[in-house]
């Protein structure tokens, strides 16, 4: 007189994840590896173990001193609620790391030293400054560094934002001449 | 009872981190307004306001014709100078904004 209920059978859904579950988990344990390169890419050019970025420009003369300037990502500027930015990364010269103060960017040459343009942050060694990037900018626009020594004298240098920049460039003209 | 402690320090963690990745750049616009007066507001692009911000004309040849800061609206309302000149937002250096006279917008 034993009274045996048959367990209802499971749906189709629910047998394939009584199935499959065990390899799911699996699939969803690896799923992080895929991003693994690109997380260690970054980590690298964040900590700089890969340059002071991801494309060196060159050089800039400026005065006596001299610093190396590069962008940190080869693409063209970001929007940002104060207009398309770019970020610039640059190094000091050996030698000139304890002479000089402050360096400021500028697209086009600056008008006084006040309006020297965005001041780099950092140390001498990796420093990065954010330079705001008008859509008006003309293709063959220069992109002038200005440096102050803590001696209070001032120089200036410029490379071509075509040299400093060919992704900016190609933003530039595919945003088309703004009036 | 852990698990919102563990919420508060999450909170508090998102909330000191979250000002790091803010940028805050200087922005100003000024344009033209009625009897043939300029005004400029400044701020910053996280959305503060800058009261008290140095706002100066300055000439082509270099003389600062109007020196001045924003008022408590983040505002400076100037009589346009006869002279040519730009405005330049100064928040400190390497934080200001140029604005030359031919990139003001006409009333």
């Amino acid at each position: 007189m034993s009274k045996v209920i048959a367990a209802p059978a499971p749906s189709p859904l629910r047998a394939f994840w009584l199935k499959w579950r065990f390899h799911i988990n699996i699939l969803l344990i690896l799923v992080p590896l895929g991003f693994m390169p690109r997380y260690f890419s970054e980590a690298a050019l964040f900590r700089g173990d890969t340059g002071i970025g991801e494309r060196v420009a060159g050089d800039v003369q400026v005065g006596p001193w001299s610093l190396t300037l590069a962008e940190f990502r080869n693409e063209g500027p970001r929007p940002d609620p104060a207009g398309p930015m770019k970020f610039f990364n640059a190094a000091l010269c050996a030698t000139c790391a304890e002479q000089v103060k402050a360096t400021y960017l500028r697209i086009g040459k600056p008008r006084s030293l006040r309006a020297a343009g965005v001041i780099f942050f950092g140390t001498p060694y990796r420093m990065g400054a954010l330079l705001p990037v008008p859509e008006r900018t003309p293709a063959d626009a220069e992109l002038w560094v200005t440096m102050e020594g803590w001696d209070g004298t001032m120089h200036q240098g410029s490379i071509p934002l075509s040299q400093a920049s060919p992704a900016t460039i190609a933003w530039l003209n595919k945003q088309g001449v703004k009036p | 009872m852990t698990l919102k402690r563990l919420s508060r320090v999450l909170l508090v963690l998102c909330a000191g981190f979250s000002t790091v990745a803010l940028a805050h750049n200087p922005m100003c616009e000024c344009k033209e307004i009625a009897g043939g007066q300029i005004q400029c507001t400044g701020g910053f692009s996280d959305g503060s306001g800058a009261p008290g911000v140095t706002l100066d004309v300055i000439g082509y040849d270099e003389t600062v014709l109007l020196p001045g800061k924003l008022g408590q609206d983040s505002t400076l309302t100037f009589k346009k100078p006869s002279a040519e000149f730009y405005v330049l937002f100064d928040a400190g250096p390497g934080h200001v904004v140029e604005i030359d006279q031919a990139d003001i917008q006409p009333q």
